[in-house]
């Protein structure tokens, strides 16, 4: 394995859970914020299918989405099997109940008198939504380290659905596989260690904003 | 007469079958500061959100301004009141940030947020404070920075919820006094609920009682203590519940009522053989070491069983086969040299009692009733 070629594969991992994560954010955040703010009938359901979806084995969830793309499947029309696309949709059906989960925890951890307080000094829905972000801004980043961890850790899923192709879907996870199985421990150590150092950077950067969100209450001020 | 600033009308709420707000009638005048009196858990909380449209009533109407509230007008009137809940609650940021907040989701501009910024600053002295975070602050500060934040909007209706509840006495006054100025500078139309009757008389033109969700009574602070709706009302005011006895003898309204092996006299009209209550204010008690001769009708033996500070009186409690409280002034426990155990006399005139129909009695009217 040359170094070109570890470049590749380390970049199609942050790539395929970067997208994964950002989506599950697109989605998950706002989820979280309708479950938090809306009463309906079946909501406790919903809340614990969200809980059970946090806990949800890769391997099921590639098998799953590996029916929807198989050829002859639901979606198989769409020719995704063995793309990096069909990663990043097993990585975000992954990555978002851990997103909607610990996010709403967080919601539910601000306190309901400062949600009032900001309706009541006039803030519309949009900037109650905001304080609402602001105030629980910790818990919503322990919710992306989380579902950020959970995805480029993860072999299972991407393993099913990208196949392992050399150059096109291999990534960090199933290449140490890959050379393990080949008997190439060294470049297995190597990749792994490649892994550990991102996931430690990129948590650190993370968790730097986290703790800076700590002392932000005492940060710079709401623009 | 000029239209009522806020006018409500047939207000209700319930929860799990139990009535939280019943108001039939309610009104606030322009730049008026009326008092919203009542015992905790009596609706003022609940009734403060609905008027802020915060909440929506399970029926009635609210107008503001002779506009009646409706989906359509409801965010553009909700600009116009600011409420300050009981607790102050601050957002992550400054005392800056926190007062500016309310400016940035009105979409004041800058150079208008600076100006408001240093006027409210000025007047409530917030310059040093400006650049320190919420959790650094003192209770007073921080209740100065939560009444701050509402001025800083200069709405046209401000309802604070117990702004000076659990500060101390010397920040209470501070605090108090800044208010009144404050609020009478800018003419700002006011809802104080508060439970302490001393705030209702320093600070409100108006005041009205709220009991079990209901408004009981409303009017001027004299028309509510001379003239009570009813014995809650009368508790409320400061009276206190003396005693429940039964009238012996009637005698051109001059009652008297036997109550624990005592003649007590009173002023009413309620009939012989009729169970009533008596109240009194403590502030109305006479002590005399002796029973002294003057004109006052009742006179009772009783001992002192606590003596207890109360804002600048001091409060006595006494027993006399039921209890009684006097509000005397330090001096004088000093010179009569009162202490638990002692034996003195306690005197009050006839006209200082309030008699009210018994408890039994008030129960059968109000089943006639319904």
């Amino acid at each position: 394995m040359n170094l070109k070629e570890i470049i590749q594969i380390t970049w199609l991992s942050l790539l395929v859970s970067g997208a994964a994560v950002s989506l599950a954010m697109l989605v998950g955040l706002p989820a979280a914020v309708l479950l938090y703010l809306k009463k309906f009938p079946g909501k406790r359901l919903v809340v614990s299918l969200v809980n059970t979806g946090m806990g949800l084995p890769p391997v099921v969830v590639g098998l799953l989405v590996a029916i929807m793309f198989w050829r002859s499947g639901p979606l198989g029309f769409l020719g995704m099997m063995y793309t990096p696309a069909a990663m990043v949709i097993a990585q975000f059906i992954i990555a978002l109940p851990l997103v909607v989960g610990l996010s709403l925890t967080a919601l539910e951890q601000v306190d309901p008198e400062v949600l009032l307080q900001a309706r009541a000094l006039g803030a519309n829905a949009w900037q109650t939504v905001r304080v609402l972000f602001r105030e629980s801004r910790m818990g919503q980043l322990a919710a992306i380290i989380a579902a950020f961890g959970g995805v480029i850790s993860e072999v299972g899923a991407v393993m099913m659905v990208g196949g392992n192709l050399k150059g096109y879907t291999r990534v960090l996870t199933t290449a140490i596989v890959q050379e393990t199985r080949m008997g190439n421990l060294r470049g297995a150590v190597y990749l792994a260690v490649i892994l550990l150092t991102l996931s430690f950077f990129i948590n650190l950067f993370l968790t730097s904003l986290q703790r800076k969100g700590v002392s932000r209450w005492k940060g710079p001020s709401w623009k | 007469m000029e239209r009522p600033e806020l006018e409500v009308r047939n207000l209700k709420v319930a929860a799990s079958g139990r009535k939280i707000l019943d108001v039939s009638y309610f009104d606030l005048r322009k730049g008026e500061c009326l008092a919203l009196f009542g015992p905790n858990g009596s609706g003022k909380s609940t009734f403060l959100r609905i008027i802020s449209l915060l909440q929506r009533p399970d029926s009635g109407e609210i107008y503001y301004q002779g506009q009646a509230v409706s989906p359509e007008n409801r965010e553009e009137l909700r600009r116009k009141i600011v409420y300050l809940l009981q607790k102050p609650v601050f957002f992550r940021g400054t005392v800056h940030d926190n007062l500016l907040l309310g400016l940035r989701f009105r979409q004041v501009d800058r150079a208008e947020q600076q100006t408001r910024l240093e006027r409210i600053s000025g007047l409530f002295n917030l310059a040093p404070l400006l650049g320190r975070f919420p959790d650094e602050l003192s209770g007073g500060e921080r209740q100065r920075v939560h009444l701050a934040r509402a001025f800083i909007l200069e709405p046209e209706f401000l309802y604070l919820d117990e702004p000076f509840n659990g500060l101390d006495v010397q920040f209470r006054e501070e605090i108090m006094s800044d208010f009144y100025r404050i609020r009478k500078s800018l003419g700002i139309t006011t809802i104080l609920v508060t439970h302490n009757r001393e705030e209702a008389v320093n600070l409100a033109d108006r005041m009205a009682v709220m009991l079990s969700g209901q408004i009981v009574q409303a009017g001027s602070l004299e028309e509510i203590s001379e003239a009570p709706a009813t014995a809650e009302v009368s508790r409320l005011m400061g009276q206190e519940a003396l005693v429940e006895g039964v009238v012996e003898k009637s005698d051109d309204g001059l009652l008297e009522i036997r109550a624990h092996g005592q003649s007590i006299y009173a002023f009413g009209k309620q009939r012989k053989g009729k169970r009533v209550v008596l109240t009194f204010r403590p502030e109305e008690v006479i002590l005399a070491p002796e029973r002294p001769a003057s004109s006052v009708r009742n006179w009772f033996k009783v001992e002192i069983k606590e003596i207890r500070p109360f804002e600048r009186m001091v409060l006595v409690l006494m027993d006399c086969g039921f209890r009684l409280k006097a509000l005397v002034s330090r001096t004088s426990v000093e010179e009569l040299g009162l202490k638990p155990g002692t034996e003195i006399w306690a005197g009050i005139k006839a006209t200082a009692l309030t008699t009210w129909p018994g408890l039994e009695e008030m129960n059968s009217s109000e089943n006639e009733n319904e």
